[in-house]
């Protein structure tokens, strides 16, 4: 049986995670085109991110593949591996 | 502005312009239309694992079966390797439309003033045929072109041609490295911009070289034009 009275875990769709390097970023908004429920533009219009959970792993290796200078990591939580850019 | 989407495109000519700028055609295969504003990219899948570069749409948006992109290639890198060995009819996987470099809200900007260096020109053919053919806009508008040498100049006959139709727009190529006998303006299209009588409350668009960019951007501030009135290309 469920329990009703237990929190409410946040859930993360995918096993993908993201981060921006804003140092790389030049505010070309392509991420967050692309994954606009992961990815917006701050007040400086470098990119950030809100949330892990709002796209598909797909849609996020999409968007992080889209940037002009590879400012998004992509990282595979369940082996650890960076997933984008390829590490050489 | 329309979100972006996966999309693919066969190329279908490619027209060498000269030993540094090469226009390439590509015709929408599914789906058969691309909707996009003026001054917006297409971002190519440009290897197997997932690499992709940025090339703006120099054509007009209401030719929207196909997409032309102006593409130097000199820089041999990734993609323009990529292009270079694509066969005619060949598809590519493309994410469009892509970018927020689109024109400003016409009552802000009374007259235009283009900024380019080599194929930074590419979204203002865009901007200026949707303008000048499609809009019928009668404002003032300028572009300069910067380039390094004569024999790297593209679309001046067309340009020429937009001149001769339309008085309110004007075209300046400008040559860093120019013969003795090139007979217009010499030097860097920064000076270019800076020495000539901007008209009022024009709004600037500025892409290319990101020295260029930090150049005009900066002159223009030194020139009391306020920032909202600036815009660029940031992948360049």
């Amino acid at each position: 049986m469920t329990d009703t009275t237990a929190p409410i875990q946040s859930k993360q769709i995918g096993k993908y995670h993201v981060e921006v390097i804003r140092d790389k970023c030049i505010g070309a908004a392509s991420c967050a085109a692309i994954a606009p429920k992961v990815f917006e533009m701050d007040e400086e219009n470098i990119a950030r991110v809100i949330s892990q959970d709002g796209e598909d792993d797909d849609t996020k290796l999409l968007a992080a593949q889209s940037c002009p200078t590879a400012a998004i990591v992509v990282t595979d939580t369940t082996t650890g591996k960076q997933v984008w850019p390829p590490e050489v | 502005m329309i979100p972006p989407k996966r999309a693919k495109a066969k190329l279908t000519n490619k027209l060498v312009l000269n030993e540094k700028y090469v226009l390439f055609d590509f015709e929408m295969t599914e789906p058969h239309l691309l909707e996009f504003q003026a001054g917006q990219y297409v971002s190519i899948q440009v290897s197997p694992r997932g690499d992709r570069r940025p090339y703006s749409i120099c054509n007009a948006p209401s030719i929207n079966h196909k997409f032309e992109l102006l593409v130097d290639m000199e820089p041999m890198g990734l993609g323009v390797s990529y292009l270079d060995q694509l066969a005619f009819g060949q598809e590519v996987d493309i994410l469009a439309p892509m970018g927020v470099f689109t024109l400003s809200d016409k009552a802000d900007e009374q007259a235009l003033v283009f900024v380019a260096t080599g194929s930074g020109a590419a979204p203002f053919r865009s901007m200026l045929l949707e303008l000048l053919q499609n809009q019928h806009d009668t404002r003032e508008m300028i572009l300069y072109v910067g380039l390094r040498h004569e024999h790297y100049m593209f679309w001046q006959d067309e340009f020429t041609e937009l001149v001769e139709a339309f008085p309110n727009f004007h075209f300046h190529p400008v040559i860093s490295k120019a013969s003795d006998q090139w007979p217009l303006c010499k030097g860097r299209v920064t000076d270019c911009v800076s020495l000539h009588q901007q008209p009022e409350n024009a709004g600037y668009y500025l892409c290319g070289s990101q020295s260029m960019i930090e150049q005009v951007a900066t002159m223009l501030a030194q020139k009391g034009v306020p920032a909202t009135h600036v815009h660029h290309e940031k992948f360049f």
